[in-house]
């Protein structure tokens, strides 16, 4: 972590060099990835559960059990998904009031259930349905990433959650989702960040940072001051603010915000013995 | 916590050792009974196996099982068809969890109102930090359904709740876990003094302070109103504890019963 020195030997200009722009498409590049997973997951949902009101009844808890083989694959051919499955909106199902078929990778590398006990007489925890990776997507039909947040539902986790919403003949019958922690997303993104000139940082629609390079803004900490909300709906390009060049990842939710060098452009920071200097403008 | 002896300790200190573990299996059984993992009428397995489950000797299990029944927790019928059996006695919880509490030293009382006012307070001024207005609607989801629950123990769950959705304001998945342990010890335990009406709505004034403090990001206020919120509700616990003959001075939760008597002395005298 921390900002980004580099060994003065890593690699030519061209693997070095990155663009803020490359490094936004491939970050989206990642999460779309595992959208794809979210996207599988919903498309067996969707086909069961047309199948089962076709046969005129209403599903139950174990029809379920035939998206576990498609779970299962999705855990091992993920990376990134630590967890994955589908969230019944409440009342869908004709045995229970409330359902998650929820697959997760442990520490060695097995796959197991998510049992939580749902009743609301025992638990504090039992209605899911205020979690933003429930409520973006029911409430919007988009698909949505949650977080980061503390995922003390599933996972105890620091966690972005992926979710879709699923629905059958216009009706919405829960979502489909996958978790990525976010010690495994720093892992792929923060090579990508630090190739970039200067420290950066990806935020979400509310400000908070997801990954970073600056020991000054770090994971979990909110980057104020700026409408993000106007980068994600904006130009592919990006804006520049106060020395920050906001830029959305093209299609998910989050803005990579990479301090511009006041000196422009980058060449500039070439050393005549071919060291390319890393330092942003002191703060 | 009860800390598991090893086989020369148990030869040693054979006396001790069957206190302490008549005390954990009076707890564990305890504890699944008013967790509701063990229901009204279930009959507990033959004492030999039950003995052999929980690696206790079957004079240990006896005993636990004496001071069970001396709690009104499990009855026993001999004959035919008998054997020891689950009994949710029909008094309201709360008589119940104040012999639990006897289960508590006010040291080891006091030494959880240190370590959950350290984790609390640290989460409310990390979340002061951190926060942004999502964050905040849970816990006031969670206030509001404090103040309208009906029973302490949907009080007792909303309440610890509030506090890991505090830890999880905070950004921090470790002070988030501490949280949700800590709460499995003290969960029960908190509805002794939240079945207090009044008691209750200091509470919530005191946790709606918190969220004002986190919302206005003054760290140290928010640290400092959580941590109380934390004192408030333990130097009640341990005011109960020591029972009327240590001097309670505030008026008793209305739902606990008249002339309580200190309820370590009765089970002393069902386990020594």
């Amino acid at each position: 972590m921390g900002s980004n020195p580099r060994p003065a030997n890593a690699g030519s200009a061209l693997l070095d060099d990155m663009s803020a722009a490359d490094a936004a498409a491939r970050v989206r590049d990642a999460l779309e990835g595992v959208f794809d997973a979210v996207g599988a997951t919903g498309a067996d949902i969707e086909s069961l559960l047309s199948a089962v009101l076709t046969e005129g009844r209403r599903p139950v808890s174990g029809d379920l059990a035939a998206l576990r083989p498609g779970l299962h694959a999705r855990l091992a051919g993920y990376d990134l998904v630590s967890g994955i499955g589908f969230v019944a909106a409440p009342g869908l199902l004709d045995d229970v009031p409330a359902w998650l078929e929820w697959w997760q990778k442990t520490a060695d590398a097995a796959v197991q259930p998510l049992l939580l006990d749902l009743d609301p007489q025992r638990s504090a925890y039992s209605d899911y349905t205020h979690w933003d990776w429930f409520t973006l997507p029911r409430d919007t039909g988009q698909r949505a990433v949650a977080g980061p947040y503390v995922d003390y539902l599933c996972s105890d986790e620091y966690s972005l959650t992926l979710s879709a919403p699923v629905t059958v003949g216009g009706r919405f019958m829960g979502v489909a989702a996958a978790d990525v922690y976010l010690r495994r997303f720093e892992a792929v993104v923060m090579p990508l960040l630090q190739r970039l000139p200067g420290p950066a940082r990806l935020v979400n629609a509310r400000g908070r940072v997801a990954a970073s390079t600056d020991p000054r803004h770090l994971v979990g900490s909110l980057t104020k001051d700026h409408d993000l909300a106007a980068v994600l709906a904006g130009p592919a390009q990006g804006t520049d603010q106060d020395g920050l060049r906001l830029l959305p990842c093209d299609g998910v939710p989050l803005v990579l915000a990479a301090e511009t060098p006041q000196v422009a452009p980058n060449r500039a920071w070439f050393t005549p013995g071919g060291r390319r200097g890393t330092r942003p403008p002191s703060p | 916590m009860n800390p598991d002896k090893t086989g020369v300790q148990r030869v040693v200190f054979t006396p001790v050792d069957t206190l302490a573990r008549v005390d954990a299996v009076v707890r564990r059984l305890g504890d699944a009974i008013d967790l509701g993992l063990l229901t009204d009428g279930e009959q507990l397995p033959g004492e030999s196996d039950l003995a052999a489950q929980l690696g206790v000797s079957t004079v240990t299990l006896r005993e636990a099982l004496m001071a069970l029944r001396q709690r009104g927790l499990v009855t026993t019928r001999r004959g035919r068809g008998g054997g020891s059996f689950v009994t949710v006695p029909d008094g309201p919880a709360e008589d119940r969890l104040l012999a639990r509490l006897a289960d508590w030293s006010t040291e080891e009382l006091r030494d959880l109102a240190d370590h959950w006012a350290a984790v609390s307070g640290a989460a409310a001024r990390l979340a002061a930090r951190r926060t942004e207005p999502a964050d905040l609607r849970q816990l006031q989801r969670s206030l509001a359904e404090l103040v309208h629950a009906e029973d302490s123990g949907a009080r007792s769950r909303v309440y610890g709740r509030f506090h890991v959705e505090l830890a999880a304001a905070a950004q921090s998945a470790r002070l988030t876990r501490e949280e949700v342990t800590l709460q499995t010890e003290v969960g029960a335990l908190l509805r002794l003094v939240l079945c207090d009406d009044r008691f209750l709505r200091d509470a919530a004034d005191r946790h709606r302070a918190v969220i004002s403090a986190v919302h206005d990001g003054a760290g140290d206020r928010a640290r400092d109103l959580a941590e109380q919120c934390v004192q408030a509700s333990m130097a009640r616990l341990v005011e109960l504890r020591l029972g009327p003959v240590g001097g309670v001075r505030g008026p008793r939760p209305k739902e606990a019963p008249d002339g309580q008597q200190p309820p370590s002395r009765e089970r002393r005298v069902g386990t020594a």
